[in-house]
């Protein structure tokens, strides 16, 4: 196995094994719940784990028209990216104008008491 | 008890040293002075109340859009006819109000455009002829001064230019909604001095303005 491909495994680890970590930290703080928590790591472990065996991807290389393992990987990456950014996006928008909403209500009744 | 008829609506973010002169001065030509302190740190929400105007407190900062909507959905619910919006920052002076409301009866929205002077400050100058060369060009609506915050309306008017953003943009945001709505304005010169040159709309403000500008062009067909 090349040199690159042993750096490339071990920092796709290290990065899903991070992010584990962190997953955990947020659950210890009370910031995911029990089922969030299960996800993430249940995630980041599938990840680790194409990370360390891009060949348990190769039965899918035919029907998505991809070369190599890593090929596809990468787009898939790259959709999650642009599905994450788009998410919070509207996450954001939403608690936005929540908050708007509840400044402006707060400050007009305090008014009007 | 009557309806008062004239509001004055003054959005205030830490303009504690200006904000007296403005709310005496405003007292003398409208009915109501209603300021929205905008979450300031200074001791602008107590020298407001002090001087005499409805003070409606944001608790945290949320932007000059959120600001004047608060300011204008309060005045709405108090039966206002007409509302005026002027700058706490002493920008605007309250003289000119009468120079509005004469023209309230005529016109739904009487917009104001700051004289070119040397004393504007270029990048002002500048960003304020690009946005409104994008306005007609986007809206076919011609505004001399797209940026200029000291504007007056009929609360009938409101209904339709209720803006959703939270900050700058609501000036063009309010624009491309009369435009859209057909609602009959006009446009009239005022003096503006320029106090703080780290204040107002920035130059990332002015970007913010323009792609908001597209966006709202694009999804929403204002």
């Amino acid at each position: 196995m090349a040199i690159g491909t042993i750096i490339g495994q071990a920092i796709g680890m290290m990065f899903g094994i991070f992010m584990m970590y962190y997953t955990f930290l947020n659950y210890k703080r009370k910031q995911f719940t029990g089922n969030e928590f299960v996800f993430w790591t249940a995630l980041w472990i599938v990840f680790i784990t194409i990370a360390l065996f891009p060949g348990i991807l190769n039965p899918l290389l035919p029907l998505t028209g991809a070369l190599r393992a890593l090929d596809l990987l990468t787009i898939v990456g790259f959709a999650f990216l642009i599905f994450s950014v788009f998410y919070n996006y509207t996450l954001t928008r939403r608690n936005q104008r929540q908050l708007e909403a509840i400044v402006s209500n707060l400050a007009i009744s305090k008014r009007k008491k | 008890m009557a309806a008062k008829k004239i509001w004055a609506v003054i959005p205030a973010y830490n303009e504690g040293r200006s904000i007296k002169s403005i709310i005496e001065n405003a007292q003398k030509y409208v009915d109501s002075v209603v300021v929205v302190d905008d979450g300031s740190r200074d001791s602008t929400k107590n020298i407001a109340e002090k001087a005499g105007a409805m003070v409606l407190s944001h608790v945290i900062n949320l932007g000059k859009g959120a600001t004047l909507r608060t300011g204008c959905d309060f005045a709405a619910s108090k039966r206002a006819k007409y509302i005026i919006v002027l700058d706490a920052d002493a920008q605007h002076n309250p003289a000119d109000i009468p120079r509005f409301t004469e023209k309230l009866g005529k016109y739904d929205i009487v917009f104001s455009y700051r004289k070119r002077s040397a004393q504007m400050p270029f990048v002002l100058r500048f960003g304020n002829w690009f946005i409104s060369r994008a306005m007609s060009f986007l809206y076919g609506i011609d505004i001399n001064d797209t940026q200029s915050g000291y504007r007056a309306f009929s609360a009938e008017a409101y209904k339709k230019i209720r803006w959703n953003a939270s900050d700058y943009s609501m000036e063009t945001e309010m624009i491309s909604k009369a435009g859209k709505q057909k609602l009959k304005y006009v446009q009239i010169p005022i003096g503006t001095i320029y106090s703080d040159k780290y204040k107002g709309t920035t130059i990332i403000d002015g970007i913010k303005i323009v792609l908001n500008m597209v966006w709202w062009k694009i999804f929403n067909g204002r």
